[in-house]
C-alpha cells in the first residue's frame, strides 16, 4: 500500500511537469500580448516594448520556460504581470475561498446526492422516484448563472433569509454552494439510483433478504457498499468539475475565488498567474484521484495495490 | 398594497425631510460595489478606473479635476508657466502631512515625480518633463523639453498621486506599493483581493474631513448581482447599471439612478489607406447610412449622446459639428458616385463586453449597411487578442472597419486628437490605428500643443475638428453615459465623469 502510494506520487511528478509544459505553451499560442494587455488601449509601442522587456517576455520561449521551471523548484511561481504580487500569494489567497466552496458543494453532493439516489432506488417508479429524477434532470440542465440568480432572487430579495453575495460566515456559503452543487447532486443521485438498482438485483441481496436481514441493512450495508465504487469514482471526477465550474458561481455571487482569478488573468494575459493557478488546480486533481484510488481498497478490501 | 406603498413613500419623504433638517451626519460605513478588483494601488502601476477611484480617496494629486471638469488646486495651491512656457512652477499647500506623519513638501513632490519618470508604467509625464527642481520647501519647478500646455491636465490625473517619500524609500527594489500612504481624506485600511478594499477616515486631514467612518469598495463582477445587493440594501451605491435595467431601478422606491457623461467616445474607424476607404465620399456615405440616434435610444437605452465631434462635449477644445444625419438615400447616392457596386463585402471587427452593448451596436451597424448595399461581415474578438490585432503597421492591417472606444482621460483635446489623428501616431507607434493622415490637421494639432493661451488653443482645435469631421475617418457614433445607482439614504456622493464615485463628502442618513 505504502509503496503503491509512493509510486503514484512519483508518477504524479511527470504528469505535473507535462501540465506546466502544456499550459506554458498554450498561453503563449493564444493571440494577444501580455505587455500590451497590461499597457492598455492608450499605450504606444515604445512603451509596450519597455514593458515587455521589464517582464522578460522578450527572451526566447525556451529560456522563459527554463526560468519558470527553475523558479518552480525553489517554490517560486514568479510575479503577476498585472498586480506585481508574488503568484504564490495571489493563488493562495484566492484558493482558500474556492476550496471552501468546493468542499461545501462536495459535501452536499455526497450527502444529498447519495441519499436521494438510495431513496429512489428503494422505491423505483414511485411518485417520489419520478419527482426526484425530474428534479435531478432539472439540476443537470439549468445553467449555473440562471440558477444562482433565481436562488438569490428567492432567498435574498423575496424572503430576505440569506445574504445575496460575498464571502462571510456560513450563511454566505449556502447559496453559492447550492448553485455549484446542483448539477453534481443531480448526477450523483441518478448514478446512485441506477447502480444501486443493479446491485439490488444481485443474488447475494436476495440471499441476505432470505436469511432475514433487515431491509435497511440489506440496502445500506450489503448493497450500498458494492455500489459505492462507481459513485466514489464519479464524485472524484466531479471534484475537478466543481473546481472549474466554480468560475460562474464565483462571478454570480462575487465570491473571491480562484476561478475568477483565472478568468481575469486570461483576459490580461497574465502568464505567470495562469500557469501558477492551473498547476495548483492540476495538482489538486491528481491528489484527489489518488485519494479515490486508495479509497477503493477501503471500500472493497479485495482490491490490492501491488 | 397601494396603501402600503403610499405609507412607505410618506415615510421616505419624511425621512429625507428630516435628513435635510439635520444636515450631514457623522459616522457609518459606506459600501460601494463595482465590477473589477483594482489591479494595484500603487500610483506607479495602476491603469484602470476602478483602481484610480480607490486610490484617489487615499492619495492626492497636485491639481485636481472637479466633477464639472474644471482644473482646481489640490496639493498645489497655484501654478504658473514661465514666459517661454518651458517651466511650470507649482506653489504647494503648507501644513499637509502624509498619513505616516511625513510632511508634504517640494522634496516629496520631486521623489514622487522622479519615481513616475523612472517607471515605464507611467506614460503621462515622462516624455516632456526633463528636470524637476526644488526651488524652496514649498515650491517646485518642472522643466520641459518643449512647451506642452496639456501638462496641467496630466498633473490633475488621479494616477499622478503623491505617496509618502518615506514609503517609497523603504520599498524593496522591484516591489509595488500595496497599502499606499497618501495625504487624502481617507487612510488605507485593508484590501482582500477579489473581495473588497476598505479605507477609513483620516482625522488629521488638512481639508474638510469626511463624514463617514469608513468606505468599503466591494468587488461584485456580475451586473445583476450588484443590482440585487443594492435592492436588498447590502450596499449603498453601485456602478455600471445595465441600461435596460435603469428604468426599473429608477422606479424602485428608495433607489435613484445617476447618469454621468463619460469621457469615452465610441467610433467605427475605416482603414484609411485601403480602397475604397481612401475615397471621402465612401466614408461620408457610411456616416449617413447609420442611424446614430436610434442606436443611442434603442440599444443604449439613452445612456449616451450622439457624437458631434471626435471628442465629447466636456473635453477642453470640443467644438460641435453638424452631425451626419440618417439619410440612406444620400448614402446610396454617394456610394454610386464613388462607383461602389451593390453587395460590396467588407469586414467589421469589434470587441464584445468591453464597451456598453458593443456587440449589439456592431450588429445594428451591419443591418444599416445592408440597407445601402454593403455586406459587412462581423468578426468578434476577445479583448487582448483584439488589441494586438489592431496594433499592426499599415501594410499588415487587413481590416476594413473596426469598432473601438477612446477615453480622453486627461480631459484635454490633445489627448483625444493628437494621439488618434496625428500622422506620427500611426500604429504600431501610436494610437492612430486607422492610418488617418491630413497635413493640415497635423499642423494644427502640433501648434495647439505648444500654444499656452487657452483661447488660442481652442480655436486651433476647432479648426482641426472641422477638418477631421469633413474627412470622416470614422463612423462617428456616440459618447457613453455611465449609469450608477444609489440608495436615497446616501447624500453627498459625487459621481465623476472619470467613472469614479467619490465619497469625500458623503454621509449616511
Amino acid at each position: 500500500m505504502l509503496s503503491y502510494f509512493v509510486r503514484r506520487l512519483l508518477v504524479a511528478l511527470p504528469t505535473l511537469l507535462g501540465v506546466t509544459f502544456i499550459v506554458f505553451s498554450i498561453v503563449r499560442v493564444l493571440p494577444g500580448d501580455p505587455a500590451q494587455a497590461m499597457a492598455g488601449v492608450h499605450a504606444t509601442q515604445d512603451y509596450i516594448e519597455r514593458v515587455r522587456k521589464e517582464l522578460g517576455l522578450d527572451l526566447p520561449i525556451h529560456v522563459q520556460y527554463v526560468r519558470f521551471l527553475r523558479g518552480l523548484l525553489r517554490g517560486d511561481l514568479g510575479r503577476s504581470i498585472r498586480t506585481g504580487l508574488p503568484v504564490a500569494q495571489e493563488v493562495w489567497t484566492r484558493f482558500l475561498p474556492t476550496l471552501e466552496l468546493t468542499a461545501a458543494s462536495l459535501f452536499l453532493t455526497l450527502v444529498v446526492g447519495v441519499l436521494v439516489g438510495i431513496l429512489s432506488a428503494t422505491k423505483p417508479y414511485s411518485l417520489y422516484d419520478h419527482a426526484s429524477m425530474f428534479l435531478s434532470l432539472a439540476g443537470l440542465s439549468l445553467p449555473v448563472f440562471w440558477l444562482g440568480l433565481m436562488l438569490m432572487l428567492l432567498f435574498s430579495v423575496r424572503l430576505g433569509w440569506l445574504p445575496a453575495a460575498g464571502r462571510g460566515g456560513l450563511r454566505h456559503l449556502v447559496l453559492p454552494a447550492l448553485t455549484l452543487a446542483a448539477s453534481s447532486v443531480a448526477l450523483v443521485a441518478r448514478f446512485t439510483r441506477s447502480t444501486l438498482l443493479e446491485v439490488l438485483r444481485q443474488e447475494y441481496i436476495t440471499t441476505a433478504r432470505a436469511k432475514g436481514v433487515r431491509e435497511s441493512r440489506a440496502i445500506l450495508v450489503h448493497a450500498l457498499r458494492n455500489a459505492l465504487i462507481p459513485i466514489v469514482t464519479i464524485v472524484g471526477l466531479r471534484f475537478g468539475a466543481l473546481l472549474s465550474g466554480a468560475v460562474l458561481t464565483e462571478t454570480v455571487f462575487a465570491w473571491p475565488g480562484v476561478g475568477r482569478l483565472v478568468v481575469d488573468s486570461v483576459s490580461a494575459r497574465d502568464y505567470p498567474v495562469i500557469q501558477g493557478t492551473v498547476l495548483v488546480i492540476a495538482a489538486c486533481f491528481v491528489f484527489i484521484n489518488l485519494a479515490v484510488d486508495l479509497l477503493y481498497g477501503v471500500i472493497n478490501p479485495r482490491i490490492r495495490y501491488d | 398594497m397601494k396603501r402600503i406603498g403610499l405609507w412607505v413613500l410618506c415615510g421616505l419623504l419624511g425621512l429625507s425631510a428630516m435628513g435635510l433638517a439635520q444636515g450631514p451626519r457623522m459616522g457609518g460605513e459606506l459600501i460601494i460595489a463595482f465590477g473589477t478588483d483594482p489591479e494595484s494601488l500603487d500610483p506607479n502601476k495602476i491603469t484602470s478606473a476602478p483602481a484610480g477611484m480607490v486610490l484617489t480617496h487615499i492619495a492626492e494629486t497636485l491639481l485636481t479635476m472637479t466633477e464639472d471638469l474644471e482644473i482646481a488646486p489640490l496639493l498645489a495651491e497655484s501654478w504658473e508657466f514661465s514666459e517661454d512656457s518651458l517651466a511650470l512652477t507649482l506653489y504647494l499647500r503648507k501644513g499637509v502631512k502624509f498619513h505616516d506623519g511625513t510632511p508634504f513638501n517640494a522634496e516629496a513632490v520631486k521623489v514622487n515625480l522622479e519615481r513616475f519618470r523612472r517607471a515605464s508604467y507611467r506614460f503621462l509625464l515622462y516624455p516632456r518633463v526633463q528636470r524637476i527642481e526644488v526651488v524652496d520647501e514649498y515650491t517646485v519647478r518642472l522643466h520641459l523639453d518643449m512647451p506642452f500646455a496639456p501638462i496641467i491636465s496630466h498633473l490633475s490625473h488621479n494616477f499622478v498621486a503623491m505617496v509618502s517619500p518615506k514609503q517609497i524609500a523603504e520599498l524593496p527594489e522591484g516591489q509595488d506599493i500595496v497599502a499606499p500612504i497618501g495625504t487624502g481624506p481617507f487612510k488605507f485600511d485593508k484590501w482582500v483581493r477579489g473581495e473588497y478594499v476598505r479605507i477609513v477616515r483620516n482625522d488629521e486631514y488638512w481639508g474638510p474631513k469626511p463624514y463617514v467612518d469608513a468606505v468599503v469598495f466591494r468587488v461584485v463582477p456580475s451586473d445583476a448581482t450588484r443590482l440585487v445587493l443594492l435592492e436588498t440594501g447590502q450596499v449603498h451605491a453601485i456602478m455600471r447599471v445595465p441600461p435596460l435595467d435603469a428604468p426599473r431601478v429608477a422606479a424602485t422606491p428608495g433607489l435613484e439612478v445617476v447618469k454621468v457623461p463619460s469621457v469615452r467616445t465610441i467610433y467605427i474607424a475605416f482603414n484609411y489607406q485601403k480602397a475604397p476607404w481612401t475615397d471621402r465620399r465612401v466614408r461620408q456615405a457610411l456616416n449617413y447610412a447609420v442611424d446614430k440616434e436610434a442606436i443611442v435610444k434603442e440599444i443604449l437605452g439613452g445612456a449616451g449622446g450622439v457624437s458631434d465631434a471626435p471628442i465629447m462635449p466636456l473635453i477642453f477644445g470640443y467644438s460641435p459639428q453638424k452631425p451626419y444625419e440618417y439619410d440612406p438615400e444620400k448614402a446610396k447616392k454617394l456610394l454610386a458616385e464613388a462607383g461602389i457596386p451593390k453587395g460590396f463585402k467588407v469586414t467589421l471587427y469589434h470587441p464584445t463586453g468591453r464597451y456598453m452593448m458593443d456587440a449589439a451596436i456592431a450588429e445594428a451597424v451591419q443591418a444599416y449597411l445592408r440597407n445601402v448595399g454593403i455586406e459587412a461581415e462581423l468578426i468578434t474578438m476577445e479583448w487582448a487578442a483584439y488589441l494586438s490585432f489592431l496594433f499592426k503597421p499599415v501594410h499588415e492591417a487587413t481590416f476594413d472597419m473596426f469598432l473601438l472606444g477612446w477615453g480622453t482621460v486627461t480631459l484635454d483635446a490633445d489627448y483625444g486628437l493628437f494621439s488618434l489623428f496625428h500622422t506620427s501616431q500611426w500604429a504600431p507607434a501610436g494610437q492612430n490605428r486607422f492610418f488617418y493622415s491630413n497635413p493640415a490637421v497635423d499642423a494644427l494639432l502640433e501648434k495647439a500643443r505648444v500654444t499656452p493661451d487657452p483661447e488660442a488653443r481652442k480655436d486651433l482645435y476647432a479648426e482641426a475638428i472641422k477638418l477631421i469631421w469633413q474627412d470622416a475617418p470614422w463612423i462617428f457614433l456616440h459618447y457613453e453615459v455611465q449609469i450608477n445607482a444609489q440608495s436615497t439614504k446616501v447624500k453627498g456622493l459625487i459621481h465623476h465623469p472619470r467613472e469614479y464615485i467619490l465619497a469625500h463628502r458623503a454621509w449616511l442618513e
